[in-house]
């Protein structure tokens, strides 16, 4: 008995120590093979706003695609809540791990179906589009009138941000990466949805990791990880 | 029935006037495709020709192995034809064509051939060579046309492939709209011909049947079967290309790998 009891000690706390998100490690290089980074591993706590920093060109971008396996990588290893991913099951880590691209990408159609296009996948039929919560999401963006059988096409750049942005936090999984969500919002629009960023990441079983161009909501991030000639993660 | 009209070497030179009118036209309107259409016409008949040799030598023949190695050199230059018609294209282009190809033909082929016509012997090239390159040359149209939409499609539309799998869709799922948008664009020839057969245009092999001298309803049950297994050739071997293309540009892993898509072969 006594060896098991260690063992299932041991496993606690190593769970507890372990960050709630952990990947890596990413190295990258530009066109002309210039090192971005080399063997960064991303460590996210839950409850926790983690803003990702770098001058543009830094690989940033570059980071965040590996990190959510959209770019081919190799002996990375991604671990969620302890549990670890394999390559075949980047799908699911992505449905877990979810980026919210640069330039919010929709797919061609309506508002309706941008939205709810995620939970008709395999990885999203479980999960349900609460009605409400879509309701009250695009009211808080400021897209509260926007009809559902809108074209994309006829949306401007920063709607269509915001829509990206709505569709990630309705999709609610438990670690959400932002790719510079803010970009084309009027100050008062990019405080607003920087809120709603903000109370996803403190909510139990979630944590968020962003790229910001705005330096003063940026520092109201819980860390920040810095990408300029780091080989490494920087400390809290 | 009337039977066939013999044309000799003296109709075939009052017929070359005619393509040497359209050079006259093209000429005289500087439209710059002198060259191109005395290349063209020139190849119609060296090919035209050999083919015409070749198959007097493989009807004497009739031997299966002859027959079935003639229909897979057609498949093989089929698919080199459909897969230089691509403006992108990709490392093993052309063994994916070729696969897609041959499976669709021989498929479509072999249930027309045995099944509907009932050939006998199984390999009777009357019958075999001339319906089963009918299949070629519609299935290579339908598959060069498939495999350039789906690879525009994966250049020009990526962000929305990607936006599917970040919110986890499987290699299946983030690959069904190229997939559906490329069959769809190789479908649209068939259909349309299937839809303007007999009204606005005759047929091609109805046309020669009646000239040959076939009742003109037999002639009509042929060009029916012949519509159908050309739509289910082109329906086949655009979907099986496709999914070979896709199986390169995105693993198990569900990753997708632009880089590997070029622009020259």
């Amino acid at each position: 008995m006594e060896p098991e009891i260690q063992n299932s000690s041991f496993l606690i706390h190593n769970y507890a120590m372990a960050p709630f998100l952990s990947a890596g490690p990413f190295s990258a290089r530009n066109g002309e093979g210039r090192e971005l980074f080399s063997r960064v591993t991303i460590d996210v706590d839950e409850k926790e706003l983690v803003m990702l920093d770098g001058p543009s060109g830094s690989g940033k971008s570059t980071l965040l695609r590996q990190l959510v396996g959209m770019v081919p990588t190799s002996d990375v290893t991604r671990v969620l809540a302890a549990e670890t991913y394999s390559g075949l099951q980047l799908p699911l880590w992505r449905s877990k791990v979810t980026l919210v691209a640069q330039d919010a990408p929709m797919l061609a159609g309506t508002v309706g179906e941008n939205l709810g296009f995620p939970f008709s996948q395999r990885c999203g039929c479980d999960r349900k589009g609460d009605p409400q919560r879509r309701a009250e999401l695009l009211e808080a963006v400021g897209l509260g009138s926007i009809p559902g059988d809108r074209e994309i096409g006829t949306l401007s750049g920063g709607e269509r941000h915001r829509l990206a942005l709505v569709r990630g936090l309705l999709w609610n999984p438990p670690v959400l990466i932002v790719d510079e969500p803010l970009s084309g919002l009027d100050e008062d629009a990019a405080v607003s949805c920087f809120e709603l960023l903000v109370d996803f990441a403190h909510c139990t079983g979630h944590a968020l990791l962003c790229v910001l161009h705005d330096r003063a909501l940026g520092a109201k991030a819980d860390r920040r990880i810095d990408l300029v000639g780091n080989h490494g993660e920087s400390p809290p | 029935m009337s039977s066939l009209i013999e044309l000799g070497p003296l109709q075939l030179v009052v017929a070359t006037l005619l393509v040497v009118a359209a050079g006259v036209i093209s000429l005289v309107l500087r439209l710059g495709i002198g060259r191109r259409l005395a290349v063209a016409a020139v190849r119609t008949v060296i090919q035209l020709g050999l083919l015409g040799l070749i198959l007097e030598r493989v009807f004497a023949l009739r031997h299966p192995v002859v027959i079935v190695g003639i229909l897979v050199l057609m498949t093989i230059f089929a698919a080199r034809e459909a897969a230089s018609r691509t403006t992108k294209g990709y490392r093993g282009i052309m063994l994916d064509a070729w696969l897609a190809m041959a499976v669709s033909c021989f498929a479509v082929g072999g249930v027309v051939t045995q099944m509907v016509v009932g050939v006998e012997p199984w390999y009777e090239p009357q019958y075999v060579i001339p319906l089963i390159g009918m299949i070629l040359g519609n299935s290579l149209t339908g598959i060069a046309l498939g495999l350039d939409r789906f690879l525009d499609h994966l250049s020009t539309r990526h962000a929305e492939i990607e936006l599917r799998l970040a919110y986890g869709a499987s290699r299946r799922e983030a690959l069904a709209a190229p997939l559906q948008d490329a069959v769809r664009t190789g479908m649209v020839p068939i259909i349309n011909a299937m839809a303007a057969a007999g009204i606005v245009s005759l047929p091609g092999m109805m046309t020669g049947q009646i000239l040959a001298g076939a009742p003109p309803l037999q002639a009509v049950a042929y060009q029916i079967v012949v519509m159908f297994m050309i739509a289910a050739a082109v329906a086949g071997g655009a979907m099986l290309v496709v999914l070979l293309a896709g199986r390169h540009f995105m693993g198990a892993d569900a990753v997708l790998r632009l880089d590997r898509l070029g622009t020259t072969k």
